[in-house]
């Protein structure tokens, strides 16, 4: 490694891009602190003396702990569910091949592809039929389903990345092919898991569409209490709306700041060993 | 074998529960349960609604009216393949993905070589975690925010603006900067994702053949075309394609920003069904419109991953 001036340029470059893409998110944090006023100014006040005013405001709003909880809930067990499924799949497919395999992998992505206004449409009909509308089940298993093909891709290139020699070890020494599956594959393919996880957990802690039309009022998330809330009386509560972001955007912050090398490795698919 | 420890070995005949759950395990079955709640989830959740919608593209059925469903065969489809609007709202969507996707994938390669060999770098997690945020702020509220960023009165960008020029922009309100606005705020949140990527793919490059690019004094860009994009062209390739999948599919981000104005500059694919289904109600006609943005995706990702195999084969 070079050491010297070159390489501090360098750094406070590396800096100065990550603080480029943060600004803009800075600014809302920052909005969060203003009072309305302050927020409106028409030359934009720079410097100002921070209050805590919106958040108490948000936190003394009805139900606003339940709909942190109710997303809390339902994003975290629809990704387990989806995890340990996609798991189970991607082991079936990588070891066993079953005919269509290449076939099914292939249509788990298309259905990824349809825009969400389209897959919207028969859901909405289906969850009105079957009275599954706004229910936590029914809430929980569909993202399950949205979660479940990034998962079975990522997973399958993990578990290929494993070699059947592991399989065929465990066997060999009196393993059963569940404790081949769990005890001796799943901790190789930790670094898929928790990608995959983090993935699917950002994902469905900020879904808004299919929550707004088949959820209800007992399975609002917070995506969705933000926009029936942020209507205040002229216009939109712009400071409300900064505050309720805030506090909504720490937990993933936090997954990423502290599982940021599971993010790098998973995104290899599989493909490389080790550290990345 | 003789027993050379001394120790006896006694062969005990397996549990019964345990050879039951062998002989289980070693049948076909075994592979096919593994399946099964992939399969159930697949034919509840896609299956179902799916064959649901093709019938219901043939019908004429509209939530507001209560007209009991009429049965019109491909009358739908016709009416779609002669609407202007469509094609152009079609047309918009492939802009959308072209520029949204090109972008965020030459920046976010440039970015992450970049960041490469930064593991020297003081708070590089911090400085990560900085850069990956923007992907991880739930659409629905970065969308709304940064219609008050662009507002030509009160957003922050004009108020510099006016400030270096003396002018101010309605950038989600006039036509010609409208889309550019919207894809800006989409690069902001995905280019991470490339970098992401880029860095994963960088990953996979074995480091002896680095070195001996570094021996061979190759230039950069024949170190990136025949040392780094061989081992990293996959993970790339598949990076590429999840981008593309998700631009295709983007929605709230436009919708709350713009609704798919001014006019219909903004207003992709996505857009034009969502209006018609959800705020025009004719659950028949927005069918019939999911079911051909579904084979026009079914089309994309097979062509993507012919490709995506040449390259996995090209570079193993």
């Amino acid at each position: 490694m070079r050491k010297g001036l070159g390489r501090t340029l360098y750094h406070i470059l590396l800096w100065f891009i990550a603080v480029i893409f943060f600004l803009p998110v800075l600014w809302i944090v920052l909005a969060a602190f203003k009072t309305k006023d302050q927020l409106l100014a028409v030359p934009t006040k720079w410097f100002f003396v921070p209050t805590l005013a919106n958040f108490v405001d948000l936190f003394t709003r009805p139900n606003i702990v339940n709909y942190l909880v109710t997303s809390v809930v339902i994003s975290v067990s629809a990704v387990a569910i989806a995890i340990v499924v996609s798991f189970l799949a991607a082991y079936c497919f990588s070891r066993y091949q079953p005919k269509g395999t290449n076939f099914l992998m292939f249509l788990l992505l298309s259905m990824r592809m349809v825009p969400a206004a389209a897959t919207v449409i028969p859901v909405y009909l289906m969850y009105v039929a079957f009275g599954w509308k706004d229910t936590w089940g029914g809430m929980i298993l569909f993202y399950a389903m949205f979660s479940i093909p990034f998962s079975v891709w990522i997973l399958k290139g993990f578990v290929d990345g494993v070699s059947p020699r592991f399989d065929e070890t465990g066997l060999v020494n009196g393993g059963s092919r569940l404790h081949v599956l769990f005890k001796v594959v799943l901790p190789q393919v930790k670094p898929g898991l928790v990608a995959a996880f983090i993935f699917n957990l950002v994902f469905v802690w900020n879904e808004f569409l299919f929550n707004f039309l088949i959820g209800g009022r007992r399975t609002t998330m917070v995506p969705v209490a933000l926009s029936t809330w942020m209507y205040a009386q002229s216009g939109v509560d712009w400071t409300f709306v900064a505050a309720l972001t805030t506090v909504f955007m720490i937990p993933p912050i936090l997954v990423v700041f502290f599982f940021q090398k599971y993010l790098l490795t998973g995104m290899t698919f599989g493909t490389v060993r080790g550290e990345v | 074998m003789a027993n050379l420890t001394g120790v006896q070995y006694v062969t005990r005949r397996p549990a019964w529960h345990t050879r039951l759950l062998r002989s289980v395990e070693e049948s076909g079955l075994f592979s096919t349960a593994l399946l099964v709640p992939v399969l159930i989830f697949f034919i509840v959740w896609n299956v179902i609604p799916l064959l649901w919608m093709l019938g219901l593209s043939f019908y004429n059925y509209s939530l507001i009216t209560g007209n009991p469903e009429k049965y019109v065969a491909f009358g739908n489809y016709l009416d779609i393949y002669n609407n202007t609007n469509v094609w152009n709202a079609l047309g918009r969507t492939f802009q959308w993905v072209f520029v949204t996707v090109a972008v965020e994938t030459v920046l976010g390669i440039l970015l992450g070589l970049l960041f490469w060999r930064s593991s020297d770098l003081p708070g590089r997690r911090f400085a990560l975690t900085m850069i990956f945020t923007p992907m991880i702020l739930a659409p629905a509220s970065t969308g709304t925010y940064f219609r008050l960023i662009y507002e030509p009165t009160f957003g922050v960008i004009n108020s510099i603006l006016s400030i270096l020029f003396g002018t101010r922009i309605d950038f989600l309100g006039d036509r010609a900067w409208a889309f550019g606005a919207v894809a800006l705020v989409d690069i902001w949140m995905w280019t991470p994702f490339m970098l992401l990527i880029t860095l994963a793919a960088l990953g996979a490059v074995p480091k002896a053949e680095l070195e001996a690019a570094e021996v061979d004094r190759l230039p950069w860009y024949k170190r990136f075309w025949y040392v780094i994009l061989p081992y990293g062209k996959f993970i790339l390739m598949l990076g590429i394609l999840l981008r593309t999948i998700d631009s295709f599919k983007t929605m709230d981000l436009i919708y709350l920003m713009t609704k798919g104005g001014p006019g219909n500059t903004t207003e992709t694919i996505a857009i034009a069904l969502w209006r018609k289904a959800f705020e025009g109600f004719t659950m028949g006609w927005s069918s019939a419109l999911a079911v051909i943005l579904l084979l026009t995706a079914i089309a994309f990702t097979s062509i993507y991953l012919y490709i995506l195999n040449l390259s996995k084969q090209g570079g193993k």
